[in-house]
């Protein structure tokens, strides 16, 4: 966890500016689809232009869905001191996003909390 | 003749091609030019009979065989039968060091004391290296194309390549490495058409030895140009995924229900003028070198000014030109422009395809971009993956026909700004995500202009009159940073394009059932 502390505490400074977008996410997202629920991280994917990080929710109905938000580029990360890895398995955190239009477990990720309330970061460019 | 004749005569030879190498100012061989290896090497590394899809060749490893890990080769094996569908560059993703030398894709390469680009036509890949002895920034994030840091050993370039992922093969073959994988390149000049490539293969994970590739490397002594092989952009072209756009694509007419376009329209702004010294070469040119970031002020997101919205950032308004700030359109096209924000018409920006951004989008597309300026060429590396070759020293027109995503650009010094005029253009590109209108006929007067140590200011006038009633000016300052380029391999992942494609697909349902 050493090294995820370490990358927390660098990016509470962070603004939410300097995204790295490839596409129009007023497109993909939907602004009247608002989200927000409690996962644990499944997988972090770091790619390029977008990463994406994969959380398991529980549902109303008890159903485990695993959603995928899509953030920042990794290489924006990269240059920000995140490196693959600072981000484990299992960790929780409170989201809140813009659904896709498809209506499919996506979303475009705002705002990302630790259960100690400190900001992880923002990935959509609202 | 006596033997003794003859081998005065190879001595003779030898040395009178020792002499007449060509060298850059700084004395090493100079490799710069237009190149392309003189084998079978991409379709399979070792000795191979004819397939289908796939000609014959002799082996370019020295011993003949590459010395797999016995589970290595049953893994080559299955590669081989399943090459149709495995193959990475069947779905156009980067090729990776070595093979990237062996492809039948013609390179060039641009040539500076601390830096070698080569530019390819394949995908618009390019590679930077390094020769300036600085140390990786980013040592240990792995890439498609790894990280090259070379140095001359006597008149032989040495590269060694690190980094690169997994997920490239060697060859068509199914030939394959690990993430372990270290490439040792020798570049030697043998006379001034050729280049002798030998690759060192380093991968304990998967061979049992160190083991090497030689290829010849011909310069294109016909030619002067590398066009654009655009991979995935021909594929989905061909396979209906991405549709052409009738009113912006070569050869598209201008709409008769167009005002007169005012060519002669312009504000005539003086350019800007530096405040402090600014970097030079010894011969008193700037020197524009460097990695560079757009403070693009959201001009990926509207070059008109807005505010910010809902998934959508704020754009300041770049347009300096003309003096109320708005892009001059026809009226058809301002409809377009609308139309283009649409949700459903997300899919249609080619940059949600992973497609090249064009000019002067790439510059702000955003991601950073590095300028290497080297003998004749001015030549700008995009991290979003793609090239701009601008010829300095000689101009070169192409025929009409030919069309480009990044078009055909020409530079010239005046005074202390770069000016590049470019044409040529598919007509494809959109200029951001919300879609304001280019069209083949562009053409586009860019200027470069360093004002401080670490700023260039830079304009780019847009004369098309297919979208527009007259010329357009935007301007942004380019700030370079103490950086290097990362790679964006943006087919790895594009699950984005799965929802716009959704998003559009529901609109055409709804369409047809009204």
């Amino acid at each position: 966890m050493k090294c995820l502390f370490n990358f927390l505490t660098l990016l509470l400074f962070l603004s939410s500016n300097n995204i790295l977008a490839h596409h129009a996410f007023a497109a993909e997202f939907d602004r009247n689809k608002p989200v927000s629920f409690t996962g644990t991280v499944t997988e972090m994917n770091w790619s390029n232009p977008h990463a994406w990080i994969y959380i398991d929710v529980v549902d109303s109905s008890g159903d485990v869905v695993n959603w995928a938000l899509e953030t920042r580029a990794a290489n924006n990360l990269i240059r920000l001191g995140w490196r693959p890895g600072d981000l484990p398995v299992g960790t929780v955190l409170e989201i809140r996003g813009w659904q896709a239009r498809n209506d499919s477990p996506t979303a475009s990720l705002s705002e990302a909390t630790l259960p100690d309330g400190r900001q992880l970061f923002s990935g959509s460019p609202d | 003749m006596s033997p003794h004749f003859f081998i005065f005569l190879i001595l003779v030879s030898g040395s009178l091609s020792a002499q007449i190498l060509p060298r850059m100012t700084d004395g090493k061989p100079d490799l710069q030019g237009i190149w392309k290896p003189v084998n079978r090497a991409s379709f399979n590394l070792e000795d191979h009979v004819a397939r289908h899809d796939m000609p014959p060749g002799v082996s370019v490893i020295d011993g003949g065989t590459i010395p797999y890990q016995p589970w290595a080769d049953e893994q080559r094996k299955r590669n081989f039968v399943n090459r149709s569908s495995e193959d990475p560059l069947n779905n156009c993703f980067l090729p990776g060091v070595p093979r990237i030398m062996a492809m039948e894709h013609p390179f060039q390469i641009f040539q500076t004391s601390n830096h070698i680009a080569i530019t390819f036509e394949w995908q618009q890949v390019y590679r930077l290296i390094y020769t300036n002895d600085a140390a990786p920034m980013y040592a240990g994030i792995e890439s498609w194309m790894g990280n090259s840091r070379g140095h001359w050993d006597g008149d032989t370039l040495v590269v060694e390549v690190i980094d690169q992922n997994e997920k490239t093969w060697l060859d068509s073959a199914g030939n394959f490495h690990s993430n372990d994988i270290i490439v040792t390149e020798h570049y030697q000049l043998l006379d001034q058409d050729t280049i002798e490539y030998r690759a060192t293969i380093e991968d304990p994970n998967v061979f049992t030895r160190p083991w090497a590739i030689q290829l010849e490397l011909k310069r294109q002594t016909h030619t002067n140009v590398i066009l654009e092989y655009q991979c995935q952009a021909e594929k989905e072209e061909a396979n209906g995924a991405f549709e052409r756009d009738e009113k912006t694509w070569y050869p598209a007419p201008i709409p008769s229900e167009n005002e007169p376009f005012d060519a002669g329209a312009s504000a005539n702004l003086p350019l800007p003028t530096a405040s402090e010294e600014i970097l030079r070469h010894p011969d008193g040119t700037p020197n524009i070198t460097g990695f560079f970031m757009a403070d693009a002020g959201g001009a990926n997101y509207g070059l008109e000014e807005h505010e910010r919205e809902i998934l959508l950032p704020p754009s300041r308004g770049q347009v300096i030109d003309p003096i109320d700030r708005m892009l001059p359109y026809q009226a058809w096209a301002r409809a377009e422009r609308i139309d283009r924000q649409l949700p459903h018409r997300g899919y249609d920006d080619p940059t949600a395809h992973c497609f090249v951004a064009g000019v002067p989008r790439s510059h702000y597309v955003p991601a950073p971009f590095f300028i290497l300026q080297s003998p004749g060429y001015i030549v700008v590396l995009h991290e979003r993956m793609s090239w701009r070759r601008i010829n300095i020293d000689t101009e070169l027109i192409l025929p009409d026909t030919i069309r480009l995503w990044q078009g055909n650009s020409n530079g010239r010094w005046e005074g202390d700004t770069l000016v590049v005029e470019s044409s040529n253009f598919n007509g494809k590109s959109w200029l951001n995500e919300v879609g304001d209108v280019v069209s083949h006929m562009q053409t586009v007067i860019e200027t470069f202009t360093p004002v401080s140590t670490n700023q260039l200011i830079y304009r780019a006038t847009v004369s098309d009159p297919i979208p527009y009633t007259r010329p357009w000016t935007i301007e942004m300052p380019f700030n370079r940073e103490n950086q290097e380029l990362l790679e964006v391999a943006c087919l790895e992942d594009n699950a984005d394009l799965t929802h716009l494609r959704d998003v559009r697909d529901e609109y055409r349902r709804n369409q047809n059932v009204e």
